[in-house]
Parts: structure tokens; C-alpha cells; sequence
């Protein structure tokens, strides 16, 4: 943890005192630039692409006026659904990497380094390879079956007498990983060429195919899992001094743990199960958030979903962008940019996590 | 071993020799088979006779030598070049986890291969096995830096750490420029897999005689390995020079790995598993453990293929996908069981 520096706060009570909410100033500026620059970056990435659309004119479709059938045509059915479904996606990875980080007490989790996402991964190719009739609907419940499956795995194996160390258990989710892709990559082998290659495209982790189904699919998941992840965040907080700290504080740190699990499994299988493995986004988020704004959880748990959602955001608008009219993938970005952050972090991990 | 009696060293000595005329001829057996099965199953017979009495006129032993015996040998020399490779690797660094894929020598070197590629296109196969060098020893470097910066020093698990770091961004990068090249692309997609399919014969002749030479060398140095292994100190102390001998095997190792990549693409963890196989029978003693690690690689290598090659007919799985499946969990295992 990043030292705490008291910093200014905005005190709100309500009219009786009876409840009052103290919140650092500067981490509620930082969330309202960030809000800002994600309204900014999403004007942008639906003005950007093939088919050129002024800002001015995304504005005025946005508010329900048509400029041209085209311009309509190409916001509401193209750029829009793939834009929302990059920033919910982003946040959905960036929150759990941050509830990974939390209940593992280790800051270089990540949903795709630990191999819940290879998991996510391996269960919709198989379903997709062997199984093309079930698809759709029952896509993010299978990807979800997958990953918590991987993340007991891990967490049972990297559990050994001596106790977890944060290196192990990356390592072992590395490995881990490893053996899930060989088995991806045989089915991949072994499935007809077309469902292959639908696979495959879908396993660079780009966001370029995503319809208003997938962001039906993804904002009603968050709508369920964010809100149960706010409830959880307090004990997430007293968490972050020990498990027998936190016992003593009253948090109740098995229930607490699982519930964690479970939500940040949820968050990345589902966003997996949508966009295909997006790296290093979960590893990133929280500790941006951390530099940016020391916050209490909750305000913290914010930051960084938004942080996420600006990344990826971003990401897809490089990758749309840069070498237009080539697509790179969003998850090649992210990689891109994850790498060097990760390698920061590990040399600045701390010696007793080290080794 | 100093705790054992004259009869014990000589009964291990015994032991250890026995092991090389069976594995030699385990070797022959699978690359025998190795040539025999595929899209056209051939008897053994004929193996034996086109490798013997080659007759241009029979269509099989042109099938034989032109298709099948270039991947066998490939198979071969990459098997035990990578498995060599690891096991000096394991001894010179005292990390259990070393090995030239996870370590980011093999990503290194696909990464140079592939973006000279992208940059002069198809470049003399004759440069290849020297970008590639180049690239395997970059990757190592940086690989190295970065574990040595973090806290607690350049341990089995920090390295292994930065090697999958570098790894992962090497092979970002890699797929950027295949989405910006298609044709490269194109060429270069199978090799990427870690696959033995459609190699090219005539880059053995640049690599060959390299890694011969590295292979070779590596044995030779494996009885000083042996002492290194012990510890910097100790092996000073017996009147070894260890930075040379350090330089020494880092440029066998670099040409074993590099030499591979070239030939078959990235093929995972091989030297991980076969060294920690071998000195199950062996011992510690790296005189042994290295020339059995060669020839239980290669031939390990090669039944690896032929399971790739008849596992789903028509289909080939690559066999960098096989070995990936079978060393991860051994790699797990390494992980788990390691107290530091």
C-alpha cells in the first residue's frame, strides 16, 4: 500500500448529523475528471473508424436527431454497442483485478495472469468448437463455469503449508495457464476451420463484433455484481491489515473471501465470455487508482472501474486507429502497456511477498 | 554421493552406463516408427530399407527421404538441443524452474526472427540462425536485469516471473505485426505454433553444424557444470575460472535455443521435463544428467511428433501444443513444491 498521506475531504452530514460521509476531496475530483475524459473518449471512439462522423455531428445524433441515415446507421449499430461494451468490459476486468488483488493480499493478481480468463477461454471454445448449436444465452454462465473451476484449482495449489507467496501463486496460475491454452489451442486444432477461426478472433480479446446483446449482457451483469461488491467493501477494507486484524475488526473474512472469489471470477469470465481474454487490465486499474487517489474501498473500487473502462476504451481506439484500416485487438494493447507496469511492480514488490 | 562406498559408486557408474545403450536404442525405435506412421502408414521394412538401400524409382522412399526423414532429424536435434540447453541452465543458475522457453530465450528469438522478417522480408536463410541468436541472448539479458531488481534478487521464481513478462510482450508484439503483414503472416503462423510440419531442410544446414558443435561442447562442459552446481565458491575453490565457464555455456545455451527456434518455432517447456525425468535416474551429477538429457530429449521430441502427427487424423496438433500440455503440469508441480 501506497503511504497515506491525510488528505483533504468533503464532510457531508445530513441535516441532524445523524449520518455523515467523509470523502477525500481529491480521489471525488480525480473520479469527476475521469468521468469526463471517458464522456470525451467515447465522442471520440464513436467519431473514429472507416466511416467519418464529426464530433459535432455525434453530439447531435446522440441527442436523437438524424444527421444522415448513414451517420445513424453507424453510431447506434456499430460504434455505439462496440464503445459501451469496451468501457463496461474494461471495468469489469479492471474490479476484478481489484477484488483478486484484495482477497488474494497480492498486488500482481490479475484475472488473466492467475488463468481465470484462460478458463473462461477454454470453456466457451470448448463449447463453441464441440458444441456450436448451445451458444448465446448460455455463453457467460458456461465461461463462468470455467473460471471458478480454474480459480479453486489455483488457489488450492498455491496453498501449501508454508502459505501462499505472491510470486508462487502467479507462477502456478502461469503454468496453470499454460496447460489450459495447449488444450484451447488442440481444440482450435481440431474444430472445423470456420468455427476455428471464429474462436480465434474471439481469443485475441477484441472488441470489434459486440452487438447491443452483448451490452444488454454485460451492463446486466455488472448491474448485479458491482452493487454486491459495494456491499462487500467494507469488510474488503478491513481486510486489507491481515485476516486476524480484520477478524478482530468484525469482518467476517471466510464469507467475505468467497463472496470476493466469486464476484471477481463473475466479472472476468463475463467480460471474457463477451470480448475474449483481455490481459493485464485487472493488473493495471487498481494500482493507477492507487497512485491517482488514496480512497476508502468503495471510492477506490470506483476509481478503478473507471480507470478500467477509460484503458480499454482507449486501447480499442489505438488499435482501431493507429494502423487503420488493420484492427489490432484491444487484449494486444492492453498487453502492450500491461507488461512494463507489471515488471514496475514486481521490482517494486515487496521483499517479503518476493520471495 | 561422497557418502558412498566404493562398490555403491561403481554399482551407480554401472547403472548409469546401462542407461545409454537403452536409451539409444529408444531412440532408434521411435525414429524408425517416427518415419513409418503418417497420412500413408509404411512398414518398418521399408524405413529401413530407404535409409539403407535409397531407390529413386520407389515412390515410398522418395516419400521417405524427401518428406519424412527431415522432420525425424529435425525432431532430433531440436529435441535434444533444448533439453541440453535446460539442463545447463538448471545446473549453471541452481534453479529447478530454468528453462529456454520459460525463461524468454525461445520468445526472444521468434521475436527477432519474426520482426527481421516483417523489416527486409524474406531475409537469407543464412541470417536466420544469427538474428535469432541475437534475439535469444537480448531476451536472457533483459530477462536477468529485470529479476535482479527485484527484491529478494534474481531467485528460480523471479526469474521465471520476468521470463513469462517477457514473454507475454514479446508476443504481443509478434502478433502486432502479423495482423500488419499479412503475407508475413502467412509464413510464418505455423512456425509460431512450435510445429515440426514442413520444415524447411535446407536451414539445417546453416543450424546443423552450429548446435552439433554447441551439443558437443555442452557435454564437455557438463563435468564442470557439476562443480558449479555446488556453488560459485566450491567450484572456485576447485580451480575453476566460473565467469569464463558461465560465458562458455551461455553461448551454447544461446545457440541451442536460438538454433531450435529457427528450425521448429518456440517449443515449450521440453527442457524443463526432461532434465528433472533424467536425474530421476541419474543422480545430480551433471556428467550424467547432460548427454542423458540429450538423448532422452530427442527422443522424446520425436514420440511427441508422432503423437502429434496420428493423434486426430487427418489434422496435425502442433507439437509445441503437446508439449506444452505435458510439461505445464510438471511445471505446476516444481512451482508447488518449492519452499522458498
Amino acid at each position: 500500500m501506497t503511504a497515506m498521506v491525510p488528505p483533504r475531504h468533503l464532510v457531508l452530514r445530513s441535516p441532524a448529523q445523524r449520518v455523515a460521509l467523509r470523502l477525500p476531496l481529491r480521489a471525488l475530483v480525480i473520479l469527476a475528471l475521469l468521468t469526463a475524459a471517458l464522456i470525451v473518449l467515447t465522442v471520440l471512439s464513436l467519431a473514429t473508424g472507416s466511416y467519418g462522423v464529426a464530433p459535432g455531428e455525434v453530439w447531435e445524433t446522440l441527442r436523437g436527431m438524424t444527421v444522415s441515415r448513414a451517420i445513424d446507421n453507424v453510431v447506434w449499430e456499430f460504434r455505439f454497442p462496440r464503445t459501451l461494451a469496451a468501457a463496461l468490459v474494461g471495468a469489469m476486468m479492471a474490479l476484478s483485478g481489484a477484488v483478486l488483488q484484495n482477497a488474494t493480499r497480492n498486488s500482481l493478481a490479475d484475472p488473466s495472469l492467475v488463468g481465470v480468463s484462460q478458463g473462461a477461454a477454454l470453456a466457451v471454445v470448448t463449447m463453441t468448437v464441440l458444441f456450436p448449436a448451445f451458444s448465446g444465452g448460455l455463453r457467460p454462465w458456461i465461461a463462468f463455469a470455467g473460471s471458478i473451476l480454474v480459480a479453486l484449482a489455483v488457489r488450492s495449489l498455491s496453498h501449501t503449508s508454508q502459505g501462499g507467496s505472491a510470486i508462487r501463486f502467479i507462477l502456478m496460475g502461469i503454468g496453470l495457464s499454460a496447460f489450459i491454452s495447449s488444450i484451447t489451442s488442440a481444440l482450435l486444432t481440431y474444430g472445423e476451420i470456420d468455427r476455428a477461426m471464429t474462436a480465434l478472433s474471439w481469443l485475441a480479446g477484441s472488441i470489434n463484433a459486440t452487438s447491443w446483446t452483448d451490452v444488454r449482457t454485460l451492463a446486466g451483469w455488472t448491474a448485479v455484481l458491482l452493487p454486491s461488491l459495494l456491499l462487500t467493501s467494507r469488510a474488503m477494507s478491513a481486510m486489507q491489515f491481515g485476516d486476524a486484524t480484520a477478524l478482530g475488526l468484525g469482518a467476517p473474512v471466510a464469507l467475505t473471501r468467497n463472496l470476493q472469489l466469486a464476484i471477481a471470477v463473475g466479472f472476468a469470465a463475463i467480460a471474457t465470455s463477451v470480448v475474449g481474454p483481455l490481459g493485464f487490465v485487472g493488473l493495471i486499474a487498481p494500482h493507477a487508482a492507487r497512485r491517482l487517489a488514496p480512497a476508502g474501498m468503495g471510492l477506490h473500487l470506483l476509481l478503478t472501474g473507471a480507470l478500467g473502462a477509460l484503458l480499454v476504451l482507449f486501447a480499442d481506439l489505438v488499435g482501431r486507429a493507429a494502423f487503420a484500416p488493420v484492427q489490432i485487438p484491444a487484449g494486444l494493447i492492453t498487453a502492450l502497456v500491461g507488461v512494463p507496469v507489471f515488471v514496475v511492480l514486481l521490482i517494486r514488490s515487496r521483499p517479503a511477498n518476493a520471495s | 554421493m561422497n557418502q558412498m562406498s566404493a562398490p555403491a559408486i561403481v554399482s551407480h557408474k554401472l547403472r548409469a552406463w546401462s542407461g545409454v545403450p537403452a536409451l539409444l536404442l529408444a531412440l532408434l525405435a521411435v525414429f524408425l516408427l517416427h518415419i513409418a506412421v503418417g497420412a500413408k502408414p509404411l512398414p518398418i521394412q521399408t524405413v529401413i530399407e530407404a535409409l539403407t538401400g535409397f531407390d529413386s524409382t520407389n515412390f515410398d522412399h522418395v516419400i521417405i527421404r524427401n518428406l519424412r526423414l527431415p522432420r525425424a532429424v529435425i525432431a532430433i536435434v531440436v529435441g535434444a538441443s533444448l533439453s541440453l540447453a535446460g539442463a545447463l541452465m538448471q545446473g549453471v543458475t541452481r534453479n529447478p524452474l530454468a528453462d529456454p522457453s520459460l525463461l524468454g530465450l525461445t520468445s526472444g528469438a521468434a521475436f527477432a526472427v519474426v520482426v527481421s522478417t516483417a523489416l527486409f522480408g524474406a531475409a537469407g536463410l543464412a541470417l536466420i540462425p544469427w538474428i535469432a541468436m541475437a534475439g535469444a541472448l537480448g531476451a536472457a539479458a533483459i530477462v536477468y536485469l529485470i529479476a535482479r531488481l527485484v527484491p529478494g534478487g534474481a531467485t528460480p521464481l523471479s526469474l521465471t516471473l520476468a521470463g513469462a513478462a517477457i514473454s507475454a510482450f514479446l508476443g504481443a508484439v509478434i502478433s502486432v505485426i502479423h495482423l500488419l503483414n499479412q503475407d508475413t503472416f502467412e509464413n510464418l503462423r505455423v512456425w509460431l505454433t512450435g510445429g515440426l510440419a514442413g520444415r524447411d531442410i535446407a536451414l539445417l544446414a546453416y543450424v546443423g553444424p552450429w548446435m552439433a558443435l554447441a551439443l558437443l561442447a555442452g557435454i564437455v562442459l557438463a563435468a564442470r557444470v557439476t562443480l558449479l552446481a555446488m556453488g560459485d565458491e566450491v567450484a572456485q575453490g576447485l580451480g575453476i575460472r566460473t565467469g569464463l565457464l558461465k560465458a562458455q555455456l551461455l553461448a551454447v545455451v544461446v545457440v541451442l535455443s536460438a538454433g531450435s527456434v529457427a528450425l521448429a518455432g518456440p517449443l515449450g517447456f521440453i527442457g524443463l521435463v526432461i532434465p528433472h525425468v533424467v536425474r530421476l535416474y541419474v543422480g545430480s551429477d551433471y556428467r550424467w544428467i547432460v548427454p542423458y538429457a540429450a538423448l532422452a530429449g530427442a527422443a522424446y521430441l520425436v514420440s511427441v511428433d508422432i503423437v502429434a502427427r496420428i493423434a486426430i487424423p487427418p489434422r496435425e496438433i502442433s507439437t509445441g501444443i503437446i508439449t506444452a500440455m505435458i510439461g505445464a503440469p510438471l511445471f505446476v508441480h516444481l512451482v508447488r513444491r518449492r519452499t522458498r
